[in-house]
């Protein structure tokens, strides 16, 4: 049998560690404007259909600066739509051809035209949260509204890629540019 | 042992489970992540956070600060300086109702001559008085959609005068400014502003914005005597903004800018012929004019290769009267270009610059030659070498710059960036920088100090003036340390240390004295101070950022600065009283904390504690030294919204603390002011 000082701590332990863990969410559950930009780019891996390939695992990139690092780490590894998502960060066209969607944040805005160019043509979905992305030729653009985070697609730009956004992530759009919903 | 062991397994599994289970029947939100969530519940959730934007410069090896356009409007702030305050590092100071001191890593001056300080990549250093002229506003700040500062040496990329820090200033997309706003405030001191903006777009891909400010403060009273000085302010500004999207990637953007500012003073200048002990102050009325044209156009070669090309015409004034009147007109071209293959992230850039002044000086200042033009060309070229993907950067870079006035500067830079994981960063950086001195101090003559008679001697006026041999260049070399941490989703710090060598400060040693001079009836004696590069010193200090998100509508933020200037000793007594004046006027501690709170969806409530040590400063004209002692206060901001349109925010600024002056000017003679406390209520109505 533990003696009593021992079982105390034991208590004592528990207790702490209950109440941190307890009181945690209430702190520490906001859903900021990152995280849920982050929790998208997750999300559109499976709603979105690549071309056929033989890959089994999915990367996104983040280019430049970069704003989602911490948020999007907690991901790496996980398994979405069966296959290993992967996180890496790209600064040049030569990084891009193993990812499946580059994120350009909106701090990078001045060097948007140049990515959209290095990845047309490739199977490749590009996302921002810079205003004006979709219409100027990004694939998704998400954008604050209302208090909420939602998101245009570009069907156009993707069907041009051989992207398929499933019907339900069209519905969902909040706009969608240059196709039916 | 062994039973115990057992029974430690079985009590840590019991607890673990319970903890579990507990945790789970308190919050079940914690069962679903929100990765978990379906497209269509992410599409429904509130952002709940109180910023816009994240902060995050993860992977920038260099100690940067961003400031958001929703931190701008939360810091109830009227001026473009008093934004500046929330950066660790960055020390401002008000003079009066619209001068302000601001620098990075101390040497804090009405000049501060080793900031470099950027509007959409256009300076507004001015080269006559060497440091950005602060009592005009350059744009409104609802224009601005955000501040980059970068604190240590950015000579490499933007040339001489980045020594100490640069201020980037980005203005707003006119494709985010369509509609029309107006904002308005009123507070005490007679503080009045008005800001009215109209956008709009002409077709798909091109927008347009015009927005205009206007700006005015009461005077403020003097510390002496609690009289009113005389810093009456009035700003205005326009701004005009074109941005076109050109296909393949290119675009093009427009900027036209028209400012004007007034501004009283009383400078302490005529002996008093009843006591000669003092000095009679005379109004001095300044005002300031600026016009800027600028266009860009970036892009995008078949080869990969991004290009943006930059020219901008301006022409300023700037006249304090009666005494000096500088004409400015300066011409800027600037190409930059960036290509990335490979490992490589490699940016190259050549600029030219013509500056053209007209000086008209008498009574205080003599000017060398009247009419003088500076013209400087620079280029550069930068690498950022990825070593092993995701985890170890290697940057080299180095600028070249020759103009005709004090020759040709070379400032190089090196930085290793680590990133074990995604959250965390060191970074290393080595720099050299140099500082140009500035036409004022190649070519002013300038009554800058005052000793009362004594019994024996007679009053003794103190003449700044160019030396024996021309001025140099000032260098700084050093070193920088950071790391950055994201320890939570909630939770972020950035800390960066330095210690850097300055070598041949301007400072000034004792010339020949002039006996006797006959100044308004009052014979005098008058001390030449010859300007030489004869300082040298040591400057170290170390910075601190967190970002705490502690609950989904609250956000904390803190930063401080620790600053220490340590000036060589030198057997000169002026050099060395100048290199003591330089250590005692730099605040050692600075910081503040800022509190973000969204009470509900309509309404905030922010705080912001703000502090600083003491200082030392000598009381221009006159040569004691009078103590700017530390101070803590509050401003206080509570904003409501109406509607999605229209809010109202009621402001407190410097709420609380003894009455306090937060800056004496050393150099350019003025009557100490006293900073008080104000409240302010702004409407602002988006339509």
């Amino acid at each position: 049998m533990p003696t009593g000082r021992a079982f105390r701590i034991h208590l004592l332990r528990w207790l702490v560690s209950t109440l941190l863990i307890a009181i945690s969410p209430v702190f520490a559950q906001p859903d900021s404007e990152p995280q849920l930009e982050a929790a998208y780019l997750v999300n559109f891996l499976k709603y979105v259909e690549w071309p056929a390939s033989q890959r089994n695992s999915s990367t996104i990139c983040l280019f430049g600066r970069d704003t989602l690092g911490p948020f999007l780490s907690g991901h790496e590894g996980r398994v979405i739509g069966g296959k290993e998502l992967h996180i890496r960060r790209v600064s040049s066209p030569d990084d891009m051809t193993n990812c499946q969607l580059v994120y350009i944040p909106d701090v990078e805005e001045a060097r948007i035209g140049a990515v959209l160019r290095w990845t047309s043509g490739m199977p490749i979905l590009t996302a921002s949260n810079a205003d004006g992305f979709a219409r100027s030729g990004g694939g998704i653009e998400l954008l604050r509204t209302g208090g909420r985070v939602q998101f245009i697609v570009n069907a156009e730009m993707m069907a041009r890629k051989g992207l398929a956004p499933s019907s339900q992530m069209m519905r969902l759009a909040n706009r969608v540019i240059g196709g039916e919903r | 042992m062994f039973l115990n062991n057992k029974i430690q397994n079985i009590l840590g599994i019991f607890y673990a489970a319970a903890t579990i289970a507990l945790a789970l029947a308190w919050h079940p939100a914690l069962a679903a992540q929100d990765d978990d969530l379906s497209l269509e519940d992410l599409t429904k959730t509130e952002v709940s956070s109180v910023s816009r934007r994240n902060q995050s410069l993860s992977n920038v090896p260099a100690a940067a600060f961003v400031i958001t356009a929703e931190d701008i409007r939360r810091s109830g702030a009227q001026a473009l300086p008093d934004v500046l305050r929330m950066v660790p590092g960055i020390q401002v100071a008000q003079v009066d109702s619209g001068r302000y001191a601001v620098s990075a890593r101390g040497f804090n001056g009405r000049f501060t001559n080793k900031l470099q300080v950027l509007i959409d990549g256009r300076s507004v250093y001015h080269p006559f008085f060497s440091g950005t002229i602060w009592e005009y506003d350059p744009i409104p700040l609802e224009d601005i959609e955000r501040i980059e500062v970068i604190r240590g040496a950015g000579a490499a990329m933007w040339g001489v005068n980045a020594v100490n820090g640069v201020i980037n200033i980005i203005s707003r997309h006119s494709r985010t400014q369509k509609g029309g706003l107006v904002a308005a405030t009123l507070g005490s001191n007679g503080q009045r502003q008005l800001y009215a903006r109209a956008g709009g777009s002409i077709d798909a891909d091109t927008t347009w914005k015009l927005s205009a400010q206007g700006r005015h403060a009461e005077p403020s009273k003097q510390l002496a005597n609690d009289n009113y000085s005389e810093d009456d302010l009035n700003n205005g500004v326009v701004d005009f903004r074109l941005d076109r999207a050109l296909s393949g990637g290119s675009d093009f953007s427009i900027w036209a800018n028209a400012g004007k500012s007034s501004l009283g003073d009383l400078y302490p200048l005529t002996p008093n012929p009843l006591d000669p002990s003092t000095l009679i102050p005379v109004e001095i009325s300044q005002k300031i004019s600026t016009q800027t044209l600028g266009g860009r156009y970036r892009w995008l070669s078949g080869t990969g290769i991004e290009s943006s090309v930059q020219a901008s015409f301006g022409s300023s004034n700037i006249e304090l009267k009666d005494a000096l009147e500088v004409s400015n007109t300066q011409f800027d071209i600037d190409y930059q270009g960036r290509y990335t293959f490979a490992e490589h992230d490699l940016l190259w850039g050549a600029s030219h610059r013509t500056v053209s002044d007209e000086v008209w000086a008498r009574y205080v200042v003599e000017i060398g030659a009247a009419e003088f033009t500076q013209r400087t060309t620079g280029f550069f070229i930068h690498d950022n070498w990825t070593l092993i993907q995701d985890t170890l950067q290697f940057g080299l870079g180095a600028r070249w710059d020759q103009t005709n006035l004090g020759g040709n500067t070379f400032s190089p830079n090196a930085t290793l960036m680590w990133t074990p994981t995604r959250s965390d960063t060191i970074w290393a950086k080595y720099s050299k920088a140099p500082r140009m001195p500035a036409r004022a101090e190649f070519a002013v003559t300038m009554l800058t100090g005052y000793l009362p008679p004594t019994l024996s001697t007679p009053p003794v006026v103190f003449r700044a003036q160019p030396g024996s041999t021309p001025l140099r260049q000032e260098t700084m070399e050093g070193f920088e340390l950071g790391y950055r941490s994201q320890l939570t989703q909630q939770l972020g710090v950035d800390i960066s240390v330095y210690r850097y060598r300055y070598t041949d400060v301007v400072s000034s040693i004792q010339g020949t004295m002039l006996y006797p001079v006959v100044i308004s009836g009052i014979p005098l004696a008058i001390q030449n101070l010859d300007r030489c590069n004869c300082g040298n010193g040591w400057l170290s200090g170390a910075e601190l950022s967190v970002d705490w998100l502690l609950a989904p509508t609250w956000r904390m933020q803190l930063s401080y600065a620790f600053t220490h200037v340590d000036m060589d000793d030198s057997a000169n007594p002026i050099a060395q009283a100048h290199g003591q004046k330089e250590e005692d006027s730099t605040a050692r501690h600075y910081g503040s904390l800022r509190s973000q709170w969204n009470v509900s969806p309509s309404q905030q409530l922010d705080a912001w504690i703000r502090g600083s040590s003491g200082v030392d400063r000598t009381l221009s004209p006159y040569t004691t030294t009078i103590r700017v002692p530390g101070y803590v206060t509050l401003d206080l901001r509570y904003a409501y919204k109406l509607n999605k349109d229209i809010e109202l925010a009621l402001t407190g600024r410097n709420l609380v603390g003894p009455r306090r002056v937060e800056y004496v000017t050393d150099y350019v003679p003025a009557t100490p002011v006293i900073i008080e406390p104000s409240v302010l209520l702004s409407g602002r109505w988006k339509f």
